[in-house]
């Protein structure tokens, strides 16, 4: 929201989330792979690219316990995290 | 026929239609000239305007036909008059009205506000993330003044590249003995950032509730579009800050939500 006095300048426009809105995580049921997430962050110097497969397992823990529309991975951008498993799988 | 009217004051007293006038035997030349000088049409071979002449006007004549005629071709005149005032009115209402139209517009078809193209799940599905520039993203809560919630970033920053999908969390407790509803909106700095700026989900615009004492972890889950790597006006941008506000959700108050605003 701009202030009142930048009338020229173009102003935010804040947009909807794609996906709506995350419900609450009242009971707490995905705080563990949440706190793994952040330890991994902080341990990483808060690299994101470092920490996606937590990142990963806490979307897949609030699909599971119904705190987000199922989806598959791919569409959330982790495509390469799914590739790289049925190779590890393999080896 | 009109024997005694000279043919050239025909013309020029009728304003050039070659129009006869009835043959009006009993008249003398002289009293049809001094009619036709009253009635200011016949042009002085001087071509002189007399002092009380008036400028030459279509006369009201007193032949039934061209009464006739002439009421004619002033009705189609009103008519035509008035369609072109409706049309200028109704050019001018159009003008006020596109304003609220436009709005309507874009929230059925939502292009609201920014031409970026369209951030479908296919887009996300195939983007590639740009490994070679990192941009921090900083985080920032607020709360309104009227909401008593403890509303934080639980991590100051995170270093991503666009392309990327990033989790981020923050924490709100009630500390209070009653729930409160909150809603939430948020702000990106740069605001030309910000329309690369992209919420997979989020916890905005919806309301939240807490029961007493509680404390929940709110996720955000976002990317930076690709193409932030190709705009020129983003090469020196190496900061986002991403800022969340809560307010309290209370009966009658409207966010501005999403949308043309």
């Amino acid at each position: 929201m701009s202030t009142a006095m930048n009338f020229g300048t173009k102003s935010f426009q804040p947009r909807p989330p794609d996906k709506g809105s995350f419900p609450l995580d009242h009971f707490g049921e995905c705080k563990s792979f949440k706190e793994k997430f952040m330890k991994c962050l902080r341990d990483k110097n808060f690299e994101n690219a470092l920490c996606r497969n937590e990142s990963k397992e806490y979307l897949m823990c609030r699909m599971q316990r119904q705190l987000m529309a199922p989806e598959p991975l791919e569409k959330l951008g982790f495509r390469d995290l799914m590739d790289e498993k049925p190779e590890a799988k393999d080896k | 026929m009109g024997g005694f009217w000279c043919r050239g004051w025909r013309s020029v007293a009728l304003c050039g239609r070659c129009w006869r006038p009835p043959a009006w035997p009993g008249r003398s030349v002289e009293s049809a000239e001094r009619g036709l000088r009253r009635l200011g049409t016949w042009k002085r071979p001087s071509g002189a305007r007399g002092p009380a002449a008036q400028p030459p006007r279509r006369p009201a004549s007193s032949n039934p036909f061209q009464r006739a005629q002439e009421d004619e071709w002033r009705r189609r005149n009103k008519t035509v008059l008035t369609y072109v005032a409706a049309a200028a009115v109704g050019m001018l209402g159009a003008s006020y009205a596109a304003v609220p139209l436009y709005r309507l517009y874009c929230q059925t078809t939502g292009l609201g506000g920014s031409a970026v193209a369209g951030h479908s799940s296919d887009q996300i599905e195939n983007m590639v993330p740009v490994k070679d520039r990192i941009i921090k993203v900083t985080f920032n809560a607020d709360v309104h003044a009227s909401l008593q919630w403890n509303f934080r970033p639980q991590q100051t920053e995170i270093y991503v590249v666009p392309g990327e999908t990033a989790l981020a969390f923050y924490k709100a407790k009630n500390p209070t003995d009653k729930p409160i509803i909150g809603i939430s909106t948020y702000n990106v700095v740069p605001f030309e950032a910000g329309q690369y700026f992209n919420k997979i989900q989020c916890f905005c615009f919806e309301e939240q509730r807490l029961n007493p004492q509680e404390e929940v972890d709110m996720p955000v889950f976002f990317y930076i579009d690709p193409e932030f790597a190709e705009d020129p006006r983003m090469v020196n941008v190496d900061l986002i800050t991403l800022s969340y506000t809560f307010f309290e959700a209370k009966e009658g108050h409207k966010l501005p939500v999403p949308g043309y605003n």
